[in-house]
């Protein structure tokens, strides 16, 4: 096996995946995309000058390598789904939610659905910030952002799970409680 | 129901509890799937140049037929060389009517982008005696993918040298044609790009919109043409970089950077890469350097296939002797069966000469062949390393 691959495979692995699957929504995509990373930072390592921290450099991989599979599923869903306005995304995307989130309590299944309210961007960004403790300043790197875009970027996505995660409090309890008086 | 709203700090709170997913496969498992998806891509990458070589098989079979006729034919410059030439040369007009006739069945096949050198000549690179009044530039090339950096030279008529270089330079990376050549299309750089006198330097400035700075392929990929440009046509040693003439330019993972050295970097071996859909090889050399000439011919019998590579040293093409006299790398040729004289074989002449020319060598002889002459290579003598790889013409054809 490749000593730069089992360099790379131990010390950031895990962290990459995590970051893929939350971004995507799909372990099996993310295990593809993450293949996909390898690849690129493979041919590309020896170009890598250390200006930049390796693992910020590989998750700014990480992340062109999911917006490139963004854009290319946009394109076949816009061609041939869209017009017929297919609505199920939302069921799909709870059908495809991992286990490990499934079996968690409310409020952090709350976050995960509401994560899907943000564009991929601010996802990024929460999921740069929160889950994998970057500072402004590297998730600026890795995005190739100024240090005020991702503080905005993130204000905003924040608002937004608020928002959501309150909507799913409330939609939830009101089944609840019909639950109840039905009874 | 009782009413409460999240604030922004345990919606933060609870992001950070949020589980970890991980990736349960093992590594073997992984790198394993990295070559397979790797040759997938390939297989996939390759259907439009597998109908590609089904038209070299063709025109190799047609320039079989009259490969002792125009082997042995100079390259003329203009039609009027190649008729007083051929009135001269041949004994009656029905030869050059034959000769013609062959010549317009072959262009009817080759795809109108094979014409970006001369058909007969078979010859991708630049040498001296093609460039008369000119300057030669160099200007690099990302490939579709972005994977490799593609050498694309072009020859500019400079009579007395009376524009500066990097004004030409500028001006004609505008005329350069990525799309018809199967590259990305990077020219005209968003980027301007100024001498400095003071330091012999020169300034790139780029817009404060500009995208050079996006994502770690674009930033390096800019850096790389920028450092290779600069290397392949100038003795320039350092690059400054500003924005909108402020210092320094602003990238995502590179952080603000004012200079670039220009290394220079030699020692390179070529191989032949084939854009999609095209039937012409380019000549792209490593991105690793060798510590000696020996390895370097060795690394060209290998594909590379990641990097859409392939080997431009034939497995049995094996040197049996390598000596170095007053510059010029004699090559003794062990008898190969599979040796013949045919335009694969002068691709991989050509990447000997680029390679041996990486090495500070300016001409190579070969050895015990079993023929004379390689397509235009007399190879009864040394011959002399090409000035710059990749000849393309940028001037418009009918």
């Amino acid at each position: 096996m490749d000593s730069v691959f089992d360099d790379l495979y131990k010390k950031y692995h895990q962290d990459l995946f995590q970051f893929l699957v939350y971004l995507v929504r799909n372990k099996e995509q993310a295990e593809d995309l993450v293949q996909e990373v390898y690849i690129r930072v493979l041919k590309s390592y020896r170009n890598f000058e250390g200006r930049s921290s390796e693992k910020t450099w590989l998750f700014s991989i990480a992340r062109n390598v999911a917006i490139d599979s963004f854009r290319k599923q946009k394109g076949w869903k816009t061609k041939i789904f869209e017009k017929f306005d297919f609505s199920s995304n939302q069921i799909k995307d709870e059908d495809l939610m991992p286990d490990e989130i499934t079996i968690q309590r409310e409020e952090i299944r709350w976050i995960y659905k509401s994560l899907l309210k943000c564009t991929i961007n601010q996802r990024a960004v929460i999921i740069i910030r929160y889950l994998q403790d970057f500072s402004i300043i590297e998730t600026a790197q890795i995005l190739g952002w100024t240090e005020s875009k991702v503080k905005t970027t993130q204000h905003r996505a924040l608002k937004i799970l608020r928002q959501e995660v309150e909507n799913l409090r409330l939609k939830e309890g009101y089944e609840d409680e019909r639950i109840q008086v039905e009874r | 129901m009782r009413e409460f709203k999240w604030s922004d700090k345990q919606v933060e709170d609870i992001l950070k509890q949020m589980p970890v997913i991980k990736d349960y496969r093992n590594p073997e498992e992984i790198y394993q799937s990295l070559s397979t998806r790797s040759k997938k891509r390939k297989h996939l990458t390759w259907i439009l140049p597998s109908f590609a070589s089904t038209a070299v098989v063709v025109i190799i079979f047609i320039l079989a037929f009259n490969y002792q006729n125009w082997l042995h034919q100079p390259i003329y410059h203009s039609a009027e060389q190649k008729s007083l030439a051929l009135v001269k040369n041949t004994p009656s007009n029905l030869h050059l009517v034959n000769n013609e006739t062959k010549f317009d069945s072959i262009k009817k096949i080759v795809p109108k982008n094979f014409n970006r050198r001369t058909v007969t000549s078979l010859k991708t690179a630049i040498y001296k005696e093609n460039i008369k009044n000119g300057n030669v530039f160099t200007y690099w090339i990302p490939d579709i993918h972005g994977q490799i950096l593609v050498p694309i030279s072009i020859i500019v008529n400079n009579p007395g040298n009376q524009s500066p270089w990097l004004n030409l330079y500028n001006q004609e990376m505008n005329k350069l044609k990525e799309a018809e050549w199967g590259l990305s299309d990077f020219y005209p750089l968003k980027a301007t790009l100024k001498y400095d006198h003071q330091d012999n330097s020169v300034i790139v400035d780029v817009p404060a919109n500009h995208k050079y700075g996006q994502g770690a392929d674009s930033e390096s990929t800019f850096t790389s043409v920028l450092e290779r440009n600069l290397s392949s046509n100038s003795n320039i040693k350092k690059i400054k970089l500003t924005t909108n003439g402020k210092p320094g330019i602003m990238f995502g993972n590179f952080g603000l950077l004012k200079e670039l050295d220009v290394k220079g970097e030699q020692n390179h071996s070529y191989f032949l890469f084939f854009p999609a859909g095209k039937v012409t090889p380019f000549l792209v050399p490593s991105n690793e350097s060798f510590n000696d000439i020996k390895s370097a011919f060795e690394s060209m019998r290998k594909n590379r296939p990641i990097l859409g590579l392939k080997a431009s040293i034939p497995h049995d093409l094996i040197f049996k002797f390598t000596s170095i006299k007053n510059k010029t790398l004699f090559l003794t040729v062990q008898s190969s069966p599979n040796l013949v004289n045919n335009p694969v074989n002068v691709y991989t002449y050509e990447a000997i000469l680029l390679t041996a020319k990486e090495f500070g060598l300016e001409n190579v002889k070969l050895k015990n062949l079993p023929f004379k002459q390689l397509g235009p290579f007399d190879l009864t003598k040394a011959n002399e390393v090409p000035v710059a790889p990749n000849f393309c013409n940028i001037e418009n054809q009918p």
